[in-house]
């Protein structure tokens, strides 16, 4: 079975529109219409667990949620057949709003909430659940930022959790949470690079730079550390390997980045829990990644596409 | 059809030892009428409703009553309820416990939920494990 625990999920708001404009002079009110909106459950561990049910993979969706967008969250998850197990809050789920300008769709505006503070005896709740899911757990996905109130050496906690239980962990996180997990020596580890442009800080700005960093989370007991280069590229370093994977595809085809860093994951997961070869589960994955950019739904549901996609994919050692 | 393809994949459960106020709690946030209660390895040992919450908190001769209006002062349920608050949930669970399997027939559950007239049936799989629950509206939209 394989769990995916988001700590601090969102209700993801999209909203397509022909341009945004910022008004710079006092006026009663300033509109943009939206040509057309989304609204779904996300989050990275949240993303993962819809990419592998939309695969007919049968998985777990922990965390907290709380209010009315809670519901929303809870709702579109099991439409989508992903099973819950949620803890509810004092306090309401966060919006994520992405606003996509017709044209530009490759450099979305996000405007993301922190979440909601989480109490100590909600985080025990949690942990409970946590103890009781890792019973039949085989993989279990970390991923995302942290709600406030939460320590940032809580991966590290569930990642060790997990470990003793004999689960395999995925991290994908970023900042202190991330760096203070490494020593429970996660199966892969995915820094989330999006604000947090350092890991053990030095700066990730170079293929060298990226290596070097990689090379140390392997040190510290990772299989595979998956660093993104930039938007159609990632390298993959493993104990024996240095892999460059890439994308060859122009960003002007990108209708949709939301999303797709999480269905590379869960593509490589996908692979991996059918035992599949490392390179062959990267290559799976950033396909599916390229499929979901590509198409303007958030997650690409559509196997054969992604499969098409797969002769876009290059992989090639360092 | 079986009762896997049928039911609400949700693992929503407590434990017997959490207190009334946080059962309270859950039952109210999560939009449930009652929930599984399970051990520390997820397997279904008992089931808690909004019902035996109301049961703890009324007086004993409550069930030979016909109406609400026998009872001299509403104020009794209040001050058991807050009496029983902090007590952990053991005492009210329902221990005997209907359940069906993920791979029970979908007509298995229709059975349950009609003639013992609950608004729903916890799952569970080979090894007792909660896997979700089968919902009165899971029935009705797999009827329709």
């Amino acid at each position: 079975m394989i769990v995916t625990v988001t700590l601090n999920p969102a209700v993801d708001k999209m909203y397509w529109v022909e341009g945004l404009k910022m008004c710079d002079v006092t006026q009663e009110e300033f509109l943009t219409r939206a040509i057309r909106s989304t609204t779904s459950a996300g989050g990275k561990g949240v993303n993962i667990s819809v990419f592998l049910s939309r695969l007919g993979i049968e998985n777990v969706a922990m965390g907290f949620v709380g209010g009315h967008t809670g519901h929303v969250v809870v709702r579109d998850l099991r439409d989508e057949g992903v099973t819950t197990n949620f803890v509810w809050t004092h306090g309401e789920t966060r919006v994520n709003v992405t606003l996509l300008q017709v044209g530009r769709e490759h450099s979305p505006n996000l405007i993301d909430e922190s979440g909601q503070t989480i109490l100590p005896e909600e985080m025990d709740r949690l942990m409970r659940r946590y103890r009781r899911m890792l019973t039949r757990a085989t993989w279990v996905v970390l991923a995302g930022s942290l709600p406030p109130g939460v320590d940032p050496g809580i991966y590290g906690e569930m990642a060790r959790m997990a470990k003793d239980a004999g689960a395999k962990v995925i991290l994908s996180a970023g900042g202190e949470a991330l760096a203070r997990a490494l020593d429970a020596s996660p199966y892969i580890v995915k820094p989330d690079t999006r604000e947090h442009l350092a890991l053990d800080g030095k700066g990730l700005t170079s293929v060298d730079a990226i290596v070097d960093a990689g090379k140390h989370v392997v040190a510290c007991g990772a299989e595979i550390v998956i660093i993104s280069h930039d938007v159609t590229g990632d390298i993959a370093i493993t104990r024996d390997d240095v892999w460059e994977i890439r994308a060859s595809t122009p960003t002007s085809r990108f209708k949709n980045l939301v999303g797709a860093d999480d269905v590379f994951l869960g593509g490589v997961l996908y692979k991996l829990s059918q035992d599949a070869l490392v390179k062959e589960a990267l290559r799976f994955g950033l396909a599916a990644g390229l499929a979901s950019a590509e198409s303007e739904e958030k997650i690409c549901r559509n196997m054969a596409v992604i499969e098409e996609r797969m002769q876009n994919i290059s992989l090639a050692r360092l | 059809m079986k009762v896997s393809e049928i039911m609400t994949k949700d693992l929503t459960a407590v434990e017997k030892d959490i207190p009334v106020r946080e059962l309270i709690f859950i039952l109210n946030n999560a939009e449930m009428p009652n929930v599984p209660v399970v051990d520390e390895d997820g397997i279904l040992t008992g089931f808690i409703s909004e019902k035996d919450l109301i049961r703890a908190a009324l007086p004993g001769y409550f069930e030979m009553l016909h109406s609400t209006s026998f009872i001299p002062d509403m104020n009794q349920l209040s001050r058991k309820l807050t009496q029983i608050a902090d007590e952990p949930i053991e005492r009210f669970i329902q221990t005997a416990v209907m359940s069906v399997s993920e791979d029970d027939d979908d007509l298995q559950a229709a059975d349950l939920i009609i003639r013992k007239g609950v608004k729903n049936v916890p799952v569970v799989d080979a090894d007792g494990r909660l896997v979700g629950r089968v919902r009165r509206i899971d029935l009705l939209r797999h009827f329709l």
